[in-house]
């Protein structure tokens, strides 16, 4: 299959689960109407207010989500050449974590949360990039561990802050936490957007130099790319993407870590293609995995975050590590 | 194009001076091995010349300009470095390991290769004979055919200066005489390559030969005369002996120097000055340059700071002093 084959599969997945997004959900709405709803934007009724208010924002953060994470995961694994790394790494997700706990136990109108939970995430990868510094530069090793180290001191101060709130302020809490976009409506959506948008160009810009950084550092410096500048340049993206992601959804684990994968082993490891291959497939498993928790055992809805592990780790591994792909791991 | 100097550099290795006050040039074509005792600072040398470092005093430059003046991209299209390990990069095909050597030539912020990009990179596969394994993933490759294929990738970058720091450590002779052979067919036209070798007789295929050793450039100039067991004797510390068969020099070491003084060198080369070679030789092959070689004085001459024993010693890469005791 060729290449263009590919990402236009990949394409018409994430039209396909967005789609899927819209047609089902918590009420069941028959599929004409919504059909209907759908090529009349300007109409009104109940079914008009579910899918335009209710169904539609959430289909497109869904896909946003996903695709800022596989992204972001991409970046930092390229980037640090490590497979094990996560979106999450730079501390972002703990720092929200932190920062959203302390305002749900304070009693904080629930509309502000995401807004500082970016915030709190930005001002983590800061606090991070700035203890993994050497010279000029980033030490790959530092960075890790400094993300590693301040996650779990965060983690710790969230898991007393859960102890020390009543049951109420608790279950939003950890609802944050496995990761969610209940409720989440339009303007959500823009607020998040342009940060998201500034990172995906951002991380279009900088494929080129991750291309050069597949070889090792020493390697892309002597080819002529300025290591340092890039791996600014590479963090800040991954940061915009993940700080983003996780005010609109929490912690969602899973697809900052194995959509990259997943698209290099489709399309191989240029950036140019896995890159791309990523966006799509985070922006299809998300919107696809948030239709399955709203429906399957509604009214409850599963936590996404919760799903996607559930489902996506055993079907990873049997894709990934099964004896007999392991020849082929990053296969192209 | 591609002449390359250093003026009086110093380079240093966190606090540790490493050399001090060194100066050469590389002129166009040339094919140039720099030898040396381990943790002389041999790579540190050849990434001070890559413009990786920067010189403390001094400075490097390409064509008259000061390396450390240019930006990454037009630094990386007059000198490039071959490390002497990359990493492996799964899943990546050799075409496209090749083909990174176009950074350069690109804007920073361009997806596309240019057709200028594929005729290069396709010559350079050609060139190191890897045309068949292009689309093979880049790890399947033999360690001698991952070397061609990382010369392949410094020949697409089109830079006039290669440096390339141990280029045939880990391979077979056969393997080893290869890379050499590539090394020297690269050397060409605008374009020289300066090589930090290990195995003093493949250095002596090279056009020149610089011996570095005590913080200091111990000898410069042509094979023949550079690899002069007594200048090896200071570079070293240990006594050496030289063939030569056919046109091919060989250098192997002989043993521990006699006496076995380790703070003062100059007397260690007194001795091997007077020294004999007594060794078994190869049926036909003649020991030359046995002892003191008028030579010797000349290439020492060539600008070296005298007084042995005076620059600290630097460990070598488990961190213990190489100097016998």
């Amino acid at each position: 299959m060729t290449v263009a084959l590919r990402l236009g599969s990949l394409g018409l997945a994430v039209c396909a689960a967005m789609l899927l997004g819209l047609f089902v959900g918590g009420s069941a709405l028959p599929a004409a109407s919504v059909a209907w709803t759908l090529l009349h934007p300007h109409a009104s009724g109940d079914v008009a207010t579910i899918v335009w208010q209710l169904r539609a924002p959430r289909v497109c953060i869904a896909a946003l989500v996903g695709a800022a994470l596989a992204v972001s995961g991409f970046l930092l694994q390229g980037m640090l050449r490590n497979p094990l790394v996560d979106p999450f790494l730079t501390g972002i997700s703990s720092g929200a974590a932190l920062a959203t706990a302390l305002a749900i136990a304070a009693g904080l109108a629930i509309p502000f949360v995401p807004a500082l939970g970016f915030g709190a995430g930005l001002l983590t990868a800061l606090l991070v990039a700035f203890l993994a510094r050497r010279g000029s530069g980033l030490d790959a090793e530092r960075l890790i561990l400094a993300g590693i180290s301040l996650s779990a001191l965060f983690s710790a101060f969230v898991a007393l802050a859960l102890t020390r709130v009543g049951r109420a302020s608790s279950s939003t809490i950890l609802a944050w936490l496995a990761g969610s976009i209940a409720g989440r409506g339009w303007n959500e959506l823009f607020w998040a957007a342009p940060y998201a948008i500034a990172g995906f160009g951002l991380a279009l810009a900088v494929v080129p130099a991750l291309n050069a950084l597949r070889l090792g550092d020493d390697v892309a410096r002597a080819v002529g790319l300025d290591v340092v500048r890039a791996n600014w340049m590479i963090l800040s993206a991954a940061t915009l993407l993940t700080a983003a992601a996780v005010a609109l959804a929490g912690t969602i684990g899973f697809v900052g870590l194995i959509v990259p994968h997943l698209a290099r082993r489709m399309l191989g490891t240029d950036g140019r293609k896995a890159l791309v291959a990523s966006a799509l497939l985070g922006a299809a498993l998300v919107p696809l995995a948030d239709a399955a928790s709203r429906t399957r055992w509604a009214p409850a809805e599963i936590p996404l975050g919760v799903l996607l592990a559930i489902i996506g780790v055993p079907t990873f591994l049997y894709l990934y590590l099964r004896p007999a792909s392991a020849t082929r791991m990053w296969g192209t | 194009m591609g002449h390359v100097a250093l003026n009086g550099v110093r380079v240093a290795a966190g606090t540790r001076t490493l050399f001090e006050n060194i100066s050469f040039e590389i002129a166009p074509a040339e094919f140039v091995a720099i030898v040396g005792p381990n943790g002389a600072g041999k790579t540190t040398l050849l990434r001070t010349m890559a413009g990786f470092i920067r010189p403390l005093a001094g400075e490097v430059t390409i064509d008259g300009v000061a390396v450390h003046r240019l930006s990454a991209r037009e630094r990386a299209l007059g000198v490039t470095l071959l490390g002497s390990e990359s990493e492996l990069p799964y899943g990546t095909s050799v075409r496209d390991v090749v083909a990174t050597g176009r950074f350069a030539h690109r804007d920073w912020w361009e997806w596309g290769e240019r057709e200028s990009d594929g005729r290069s990179v396709d010559a350079a596969l050609r060139h190191v004979d890897l045309s068949e394994c292009a689309e093979r993933p880049f790890e399947t490759l033999s360690s001698g055919e991952r070397q061609r294929a990382r010369l392949a990738l410094a020949l697409a970058q089109e830079a006039s200066l290669v440096l390339v720091d141990e280029p045939t450590s880990h391979l077979d002779p056969r393997f080893a005489h290869e890379i050499l052979g590539l090394l020297r067919s690269l050397a060409q036209g605008p374009r020289s390559v300066v090589a930090v070798l290990h195995d003093l007789s493949q250095a002596a295929a090279a056009d020149r030969v610089l011996i570095v050793g005590d913080g200091e450039l111990i000898a410069d100039g042509p094979p023949y005369d550079a690899l002069d067991p007594v200048i090896l004797e200071r570079a070293y510390h240990i006594a050496f002996n030289r063939f030569e068969q056919a046109g091919n020099l060989t250098v192997a070491p002989r043993g521990p120097l006699v006496p076995r003084r380790s703070d003062d060198a100059r007397v260690a080369r007194g001795s091997a000055q007077g020294m004999d070679v007594t060794g078994k030789h190869p049926a036909g092959a003649a020991p030359v340059g046995t002892g003191h070689d008028a030579n010797a004085d000349r290439i020492l001459g060539a600008g070296l700071v005298p007084g042995v024993g005076d620059a600290g010693f630097a460990g070598d890469d488990d961190g213990r002093g190489s100097r016998p005791r």
